[in-house]
Order: C-alpha cells, then sequence, then structure tokens
C-alpha cells in the first residue's frame, strides 16, 4: 500500500469484493436497474410504524442478506463500516445492534458507501481483517423529514431538486478472492462553491468530484 | 478554457445557465386559476350563509371554518399535496395552504410522540408566518392607535 501522487492509495494486494446485496424501494423498482437489486420492496414502510425503523430495517436485513449470500460465517468478519443520512447515524447504529460485528460509523452524505469501502480496503490491505462488511443506507421519506419539509406539505420541488433512494447496498470485502478487486482509492477534498439551495444538491456535490 | 470552478462566483453563474428553470408561465396559470376557484368557493359559500341570513361576518367565519377544515382533510388524506404540487401558490396563499402548512408536520412528527413530536413540531412550517403576521400586526396597531388615531 503506497500514495501515488496528491492524494491517492494503490493497494499491493487489491481486496475483493466478495459479496453484494441491495433491497430498494417501490420508486427506485420502477427503474430500468430493477432487475439488478435482490429485493424490491412494496411498502415504504415494510411493516414498521416510522420512516426511521423502516430505513433501520433496510439497512437490517440487506447486511443479514449479504452474509447470508457470501456463506461466510459472521464471526469471521472482522469490521463493520456503516453509516446513513440521519442524525447520529441512527438506522445504521439501530439496525445493526444486534449484528455483533465491532463497528464503525461513517458518514459521507452522497459518498458514504464509497467512503466505507475506501476504509474498509485499508484495512484489509494493512492486515488488520480480513473481510469486512460496508454497507448504507438512505430513505427518501426519513431525509425529506430531516432536510426539507413534511411530505404532506402542498409546495413545489423545482426541477433541480433530486430524489434521495429508498434502499440499501451492502457489500464484503475480502482480502482474498476472484475480484472485482479494489486497486486504487482516491479521496475527494471538501470544496464548497457556495452553492445554498437545499434542492440543488448535484450542484453542491459537482465542484467535489474534481 | 474558462473553468467554472475558479470562484464561487463563476460557479454560481455557470450552475444557474445550466439548471432548468421552473415552467414560470405553466406555474402561474395553474396558480390562477386554482387559487381563483378556492376563492369563488369560499364566496359562494359566503353567499349561501348571507343567503340564508346570516350576517357578512358570521359569514365570513363560516367560510375560513370550511375551507380550513377542508384543506386539513385532504391533507390527511394525502390529496392537497398533490393539489399544492400542481397549484403552487394558488392552493398556498389562501387560507387552504395555511392549514396545510400546520397539518402536515402534524402527521410527520406524530411518530415522535403527541406532546414533543405533534406539540411540539406542529408549526415548524408555519411558525416563522405567525411570528412575523402577529409582530407587524402588533405594531401596525400601535402605529394606527397613536397616528391614524384608531
Amino acid at each position: 500500500m503506497n500514495k501515488l501522487g496528491k492524494q491517492t492509495i494503490k493497494f499491493d494486494a487489491p481486496p475483493t469484493i466478495s459479496q453484494t446485496a441491495s433491497i430498494v424501494g417501490p420508486k427506485e423498482a420502477q427503474g430500468p436497474m430493477a432487475k439488478y437489486f435482490d429485493q424490491c420492496l412494496d411498502d415504504e414502510f415494510w411493516g414498521e410504524k416510522t420512516w426511521e425503523k423502516a430505513e433501520s430495517k433496510i439497512i437490517k436485513e440487506t447486511t443479514n442478506m449479504v452474509i447470508a449470500k457470501s456463506g461466510i460465517a459472521s464471526n469471521e468478519i472482522d469490521f463493520c463500516f456503516a453509516g446513513d443520512l440521519l442524525n447520529q447515524c441512527i438506522s445504521s447504529s439501530f439496525g445493526l445492534r444486534e449484528i455483533n460485528i465491532p463497528f464503525f460509523g461513517v458518514f459521507g452524505a452522497c459518498s458514504t458507501f464509497v467512503e466505507s469501502m475506501s476504509l474498509g480496503s485499508v484495512f484489509i490491505e494493512s492486515g488488520a481483517a480480513k473481510n469486512v462488511i460496508c454497507a448504507t443506507s438512505s430513505h427518501f421519506c426519513s431525509a425529506e423529514k430531516q432536510f426539507r419539509f413534511p411530505l404532506e406539505l402542498g409546495n413545489q420541488r423545482p426541477p433541480t431538486s433530486q430524489w434521495t433512494v429508498t434502499g440499501s447496498g451492502a457489500v464484503i470485502l475480502s482480502a482474498s478472492g476472484q475480484g472485482p478487486y479494489i486497486t486504487h482509492i482516491t479521496p475527494g477534498k471538501i470544496v464548497d462553491m457556495g452553492i445554498k439551495d437545499a434542492n440543488n444538491m448535484r450542484c453542491c456535490y459537482g465542484a467535489c468530484s474534481f | 478554457m474558462d473553468n467554472p470552478l475558479d470562484t464561487q462566483e463563476k460557479y454560481s453563474k455557470y450552475v444557474d445557465k445550466k439548471s432548468p428553470n421552473s415552467p414560470i408561465l405553466k406555474n402561474c396559470f395553474n396558480a390562477f386559476w386554482v387559487g381563483g376557484l378556492i376563492c369563488s368557493i369560499g364566496q359562494i359559500i359566503a353567499n349561501f350563509c348571507k343567503y340564508q341570513g346570516m350576517e357578512q361576518q358570521s359569514a365570513n367565519t363560516v367560510v375560513s371554518i370550511i375551507l380550513i377544515g377542508l384543506a386539513a382533510f385532504l391533507t390527511g388524506l394525502n390529496i392537497f399535496n398533490k393539489i399544492g404540487k400542481f397549484a403552487g401558490a394558488g392552493s398556498l396563499i389562501p387560507i387552504t395552504g395555511f392549514a396545510n402548512s400546520i397539518v402536515s408536520p402534524a402527521i410527520e412528527y406524530k411518530s415522535e410522540g403527541y406532546v414533543m413530536g405533534v406539540g411540539g413540531k406542529m408549526f415548524t412550517v408555519a411558525g416563522p408566518v405567525l411570528v412575523f403576521g402577529i409582530s407587524a400586526s402588533v405594531i401596525i396597531g400601535i402605529i394606527a392607535t397613536f397616528f391614524v388615531g384608531g
């Protein structure tokens, strides 16, 4: 593992993405990627009483699914990196409280998933872990409630407003395997271009991609 | 080449140029006729009340009660937000929008309990309107009393 250029890390023995799982909400299930998701929900509450509990259930079931699919015993998974959009990362901390794997809470908003995979691969490359689980969730309704307006409010959203995904994705990274491999990581810097519109997140993030 | 990421002003201009604008003409048209329709319904109720022998002031109160009740009811049925999305200010500016702005957080925060959820968060949207509306009316009341001879 060594640093290339200004902010890239190159791995000598690239970690493998050995298993993936995803669960998404009803709107995501209508999109062109529906066939690639493991499970599509019909109900945004998934039988729970609140959006937050529903999101917790989604990330819990997604991580359970990725562990079951991988065939790796959960006591052989050394660390868990997970996060979400809500205050104190409550979806992942409540959702994963029964998983019984040492836990790192990660927050990077849209980049949380890639951030958790970057950190996980450094752990594997360094020899500190053989298998790590990386997971992220978000829920349209819980995000709107926390960051914008109540869903029942009769306001108009501008054409630049985006849809926060209802769903969760999880991967298991392993020290050895068939690939795909994580060969390099390049974390971005915080760039504030002064965009103040909460309905135009893409333009806020756009500048950070360079 | 001109790089929009050089300064915040350049990026702001670049974003404004690239972002699609709201369809203002369409929005105005929909707001105009839906808002007009809501006000017409109010006028029909008022005329009906007066026809039944009510005084003007009582008739106005009945109009407010019915329109607020209707907007709150439609918010609960998840219909008002669809009207609002279509009509924008047309359904927001009349008293119906105010009812919706109080009922919608009440529904949304019910999951956090009746006291701190519904009670505490009910005015998150309408709160500023109340604070500045009441403040403005107090100031204007004082001015009217001393200078206009209220």
